[in-house]
């Protein structure tokens, strides 16, 4: 098997992590804005399992599944706030959600 | 094969047995949001619910002189309950009672189904007391993340206003990205060190002043920083904490001001510690440039603002950045300025938060300062709480707020930190502006037409107001006990950060 220099696994895992950082501050609809979301938790999931394997350990990947399940619990909380928000303003539009300021 | 893996196993059990003593203040929390969560889905009183939350909290203030009986205190690589994060705990449960107490009233007057509340408030503080035990990027996370998913849905708990959800839907995005980079960060620091212990980190950095520095550690490092300056609310990453504060109903803003920001404190410093070892190091330089920063733009954007709950979060944002001058001084008396300082916020943000929710009626929270002009001909005995509790915050002499700010100028002063001292001095007396118009304004001023009362409570219509009061007198109490008398408490702090590694 060929040997796969750790930095390259780490080079994906940024990239994942700056185009879902990108689609964070880009993105308009709150449900793409929390599969963004989604995306940047992920490659730092991606992150710990290279980290991981680098030093032949099991806590990358233990880890991975911590994140995993937090992503999940927050994604439940982050839908059920999308049903209320789409209720309250009529729209997915995150830009509607300024009436606070100063 | 049966005896192999019985004899394997047993060391593992025989660890576990001695150490749910030693957790037994987590263990306490988690059985009572059990039991308050299986309580009301049994169409309980909210009454009882409430009883059953303050009862679950108070035995876990009760667990922890039973989790000091043992001298072990690190539970696996994961917890370590020394009687520094046992403090802390007991710090959190008792400020989680306070923030229950003025709840019921204030949720007693809007909401139909007030249970989950409850179980949301407790697994929040569960999230807390984790944060300040952990000693290892897993349990660091997860008491983060339990802390914060529990927040998004107590912000916006009593569903029907706008401005709660659009409130939580800020603080979810945002909270979730700064996880984020906060993870992202961990998993560079753990590619470079291979090992996940926040005290390995700490030594790493200590260590590596040059050449072991590398691109790695410091971009994880970096990255942790945003994680953690967000959740502290410090500037740069403070954008969301006037907005959270406004938006989210009064009781949570107290909950969100005191238990979430104070229990990364505690974290944060108990490694600073190691880390300020070597002072103005590039870690040191950081975290003085966001006191700085801090201190000075809370301050004078609080002089801009005309709603309470927006004031309070600027006039947070520079507490946090006076607590951070502390905690760039070296020595014991840092960390006993720092925890005392904490303790005396703790108090003035509950009460303040407090008298908002007391104020609020069932339509919207009494956040804009037009709502406390007459205030004192109206409810005097209020009137004075706020006042007090304001010029605790300003650290007016005779107050607990008085003595924390003083007691960190006094360790800055050890230090020789001039500059921050400088800063520090300058914009509080900025902040003694703003803290006393509203004074003045509940003071001095009438109080303008009739339109603006619909959003305040009816003095004759107050419900379970009583609980709320109890709170008040406690915390009034509180800081001018500390204020006049704080020997004791500190002789405390002193004999705890004694202890610390």
């Amino acid at each position: 098997m060929a040997h796969v220099p750790f930095e390259y696994g780490l080079y994906l895992a940024a990239a994942l992590f700056l185009i879902g950082l990108v689609g964070v501050l880009v993105r308009r609809n709150l449900i793409f804005v929390l599969a963004s979301i989604e995306i940047m938790l992920n490659a730092a999931g991606l992150g710990f399992v290279v980290a991981g394997s680098r030093w032949g350990q099991p806590d990358g990947q233990v880890m991975f599944i911590f994140i995993l399940s937090m992503a999940a619990a927050e994604v439940a909380v982050g839908l059920a706030l999308a049903l209320l928000y789409r209720r309250a303003f009529g729209s997915l539009d995150i830009d509607e959600a300024s009436r606070m300021r100063g | 094969m049966n005896a192999a893996n019985f004899v394997t196993s047993m060391p593992i059990v025989a660890v576990a047995v001695h150490d749910v003593v030693t957790l037994l203040p987590i263990i306490a929390l988690i059985v009572s949001a059990v039991v308050v969560m299986l309580a009301g889905t049994f169409h309980t009183s909210h009454r009882l619910t409430v009883g059953l939350t303050l009862a679950g909290l108070f035995w876990t203030v009760a667990m922890i002189p039973i989790a000091q009986i043992r001298h072990d205190h690190q539970v696996t690589a994961l917890l370590l309950l020394d009687d520094w994060a046992l403090f802390f705990i007991g710090l959190l449960a008792l400020t989680t009672a306070g923030v229950v107490l003025i709840s019921y009233g204030y949720l007693a007057r809007r909401e139909e189904h007030p249970h989950d509340y409850y179980t949301l408030l407790l697994l929040a503080t569960l999230g807390a007391a984790v944060l300040v035990a952990s000693t290892h990027f897993a349990s660091f996370f997860l008491g983060l993340e339990i802390l914060s998913v529990s927040l998004y849905t107590l912000i916006a708990y009593p569903r029907l206003r706008a401005d709660f959800i659009e409130a939580a839907v800020k603080y979810l995005v945002l909270a979730a990205a700064t996880a984020a980079f906060l993870l992202f960060g961990m998993a560079l620091v753990y590619a470079e060190l291979g090992t996940m212990s926040l005290s390995a980190l700490a030594a790493a950095h200590v260590t590596g002043g040059g050449a072991a520095e590398t691109s790695l550690l410091v971009g994880g490092l970096a990255l942790i920083i945003v994680g953690i300056g967000f959740k502290l609310g410090v500037v740069p990453f403070h954008m969301w904490t006037p907005d959270i504060y406004q938006g989210a109903p009064a009781p949570v803003t107290a909950f969100v001001a005191t238990v979430s920001k104070g229990a990364m404190v505690a974290l944060l410093l108990r490694y600073f510690r190691q880390v300020s070892l070597s002072p103005h190091g590039t870690v040191w330089l950081l975290f003085a440039v966001i006191a700085a920063a801090s201190m000075i733009a809370g301050n004078l954007l609080a002089l801009l603002q005309s709603n309470v709950k927006r004031l309070l979060a600027y006039s947070s944002i520079a507490h946090l950045g006076y607590i951070l001058v502390a905690f760039l001084a070296v020595g014991r008396s840092a960390a006993v300025a720092v925890s005392f300082y904490l303790v005396a916020y703790f108090l003035t943000t509950l009460g303040a938060f407090g008298i908002v929710s007391e104020l609020s009626g069932p339509e919207a929270d009494a956040d804009d300062i037009d709502d406390y002009r007459g205030l004192a001909a109206r409810r005097p005995l209020l009137s004075a709480t706020f006042a007090l509790l304001l010029f605790s915050l300003a650290g007016i002499p005779l107050t607990a707020g008085f003595l924390g700010k003083f007691l960190v100028v006094a360790t800055g002063a050890n230090s020789r930190l001039w500059w921050l001292l400088v800063v520090l001095v300058a914009s509080s007396t900025v902040g003694l502006y703003y803290y006393t118009r509203i004074v003045v304004a509940m003071y001095v001023q009438r109080p303008q037409d009739a339109p603006t009362t619909s959003r305040l409570l009816r003095v004759e219509a107050v419900v379970g107001s009583r609980a709320g009061g109890s709170v008040l007198v406690v915390v009034v109490g509180l800081v001018l006990f500390l204020g006049i008398y704080p020997a004791p408490l500190l002789r405390l702090l002193g004999h705890i950060v004694a202890n610390l590694p």
